[in-house]
């Protein structure tokens, strides 16, 4: 076994040809932070997708979004929507309440919604609440049919094909990811190859002296396992600045979606990547030193 | 310490470099391996290093026979093994003491013991002075002594100098050629493969003598010859 402090060699021998082959570390670092970024893309789709399917399915409420109306009309409508057989409960959410949730659900980050308070964009709605989640088809088909409702909100039918976009993004996630992991690969192998080329005279020196073949391995696998994790980290932070700011936008774009929060999502798919990265590295690495280095 | 038995190493479509050669170095010798180019010399040095296998024969170093060694063996039957070449062989972006420093880096010596030691083999070839600068600011003569001591810095039971002299001029080939009895008479067994005639005959060492493969020669206080 190699002693821990013969590692700093190690470190020291793999950063100075990160540096020598500056392009070729910028190249194998780029395409390993372009499929993890990729796969990363994907994934946060795919969960955001899920969530939506999985709150909907949970719901036994439905929401009826008005027009405009006198509270004549609204009271009118109340008892009406009570009447429907199946319904249990009709509560009223003014736009103010609406307002009041929207600043609740965004907690902390709810600065950027100041400028809308004097304008609230918000309607008022019935929130709806069934007996039992199967009668919402036939419930939601009857609230439409009433005057004033402008809108129904409700899930079932598509929850399946929420579900189905789910795994087509996962697919394809996948997909593309390992395309671009394999092309990844290649590059870092090759990168590896310049560099067991640049030190064939060192490896030289080294087996004559006697060196063991791990001793001789060791930068070369460090070199391809810091260009996977050099890049899996860019490509985690890249999606953690993109996903809060893109939640941060959408949210007022189509505010009924449940946007996954950003943690600890964010940073259990960090070190999902992460160990893609690393994988991909001394995978990439591996396949060189097999090659060029073992006799 | 060291022995061949009916040693024989052929290439594949090509001479058969070594034919049956039969040696024994006892510890402590000094000797000459002297023979025209292609007589199988550096064959011979390979096959001490286990650079290459023989096709038969055996070969034993320090009581183990070399040629039954697996792989991860290896290099620990060449930290046992301290080596100069003709070209020296050393790394131009690295100073003197970190060329000698990098045979003990290698065997994962401590810190402690390696400037220790270093310091120790540098002054020993008379470069202290010099330990900071590059090879490439050294003549022929400094840097095979640089080499030298990076060969010695492990303490290892023998040297194989393969035309260590071959570079330099006569004057300077006589201070390497010093050391190297220097660090013989230390106890260090020392194998010199070599073509300077003027050397060989003026020490009077045991001279092995190879040609065409074969050993032709075994003497005591052997010269040159041919």
């Amino acid at each position: 076994m190699v002693k821990p402090r013969t590692f700093g060699y190690f470190f020291q021998s793999a950063g100075s040809s990160l540096v020598r082959n500056s392009w070729m570390t910028l190249a194998s670092i780029g395409t390993v932070a372009v499929a993890l970024l990729v796969l990363g893309v994907f994934m946060l789709l795919a969960v955001n997708i899920s969530a939506m399917a999985a709150q909907v399915e949970q719901q036994v409420e439905l929401t009826a979004h008005l027009a405009d109306m006198s509270s004549q009309e609204r009271t009118r409508l109340q008892s009406e929507l009570e009447a429907i057989p199946g319904v249990v409960e009709v509560s009223l959410v003014t736009r103010e309440e609406a307002w009041q949730r929207l600043l609740e659900w965004y907690g902390d980050d709810r600065g950027f919604l100041a400028g809308w308070e004097e304008d609230n964009p918000l309607r008022e709605s019935f929130e709806i609440r069934a007996d039992a989640a199967q009668r919402m088809g036939e419930i939601a088909a009857q609230v439409k049919a009433l005057r004033g409702v402008a809108e129904v909100v409700y899930g079932r039918e598509i929850i399946e094909q929420l579900l189905s976009i789910t795994r087509m993004v996962r697919l394809v996630g996948i997909g593309l990811m390992a395309g671009l992991a394999l092309a990844a690969m290649f590059i870092i192998a090759n990168t590896i190859r310049i560099t067991v080329f640049a030190r064939r005279r060192e490896i030289g020196i080294m087996r004559y002296i006697g060196a063991t073949e791990w001793f001789v391995r060791w930068p070369f696998i460090i070199e391809g396992l810091a260009l996977g994790v050099v890049g899996a980290v860019i490509s985690a932070s890249v999606l953690a600045w993109g996903y809060y700011f893109a939640v941060r936008a959408l949210v007022v774009a189509i505010p009924f979606w449940p946007f996954a929060a950003p943690w600890p999502l964010l940073q259990q798919l960090a070190l999902v990547l992460l160990g893609l990265g690393a994988l991909i590295g001394v995978c990439g690495s591996g396949m060189s030193v097999r090659r060029y280095l073992d006799v | 310490m060291l022995e061949l038995r009916k040693v024989t190493k052929a290439y594949p479509n090509g001479p058969i470099a070594l034919k049956d050669v039969s040696l024994a170095v006892s510890q402590g010798e000094f000797v000459f391996v002297v023979g025209q180019s292609g007589a199988g010399k550096t064959t011979l040095t390979k096959l001490l290093l286990r650079e290459e296998k023989p096709t038969s024969g055996q070969i034993i170093i320090n009581g183990r026979d070399t040629t039954k060694m697996k792989s991860r063996e290896i290099p620990y039957l060449r930290r046992s093994i301290g080596v100069v070449f003709q070209d020296f062989r050393l790394m131009p972006n690295w100073t003197v003491e970190e060329n000698v420093a990098f045979a003990m880096v290698v065997v994962e010596a401590s810190p402690r013991l390696i400037r220790r030691r270093v310091a120790k083999v540098l002054e020993l070839v008379g470069l202290s002075h010099k330990a900071k600068q590059l090879p490439g600011k050294l003549s022929g003569g400094e840097q095979q002594r640089v080499a030298l001591a990076r060969a010695i810095a492990n303490q290892p039971a023998l040297v194989i100098a393969d035309e260590p002299t071959g570079n330099l001029d006569p004057e300077t080939a006589w201070g390497i050629v010093k050391l190297l009895l220097e660090i013989n008479a230390a106890g260090t067994t020392m194998l010199m493969v070599t073509h300077a005639k003027q050397i060989v005959d003026s020490l009077r060492k045991r001279v092995v003598a190879l040609d065409s493969g074969s050993l032709v020669r075994d003497e005591e206080r052997g010269e040159y010859h041919g």
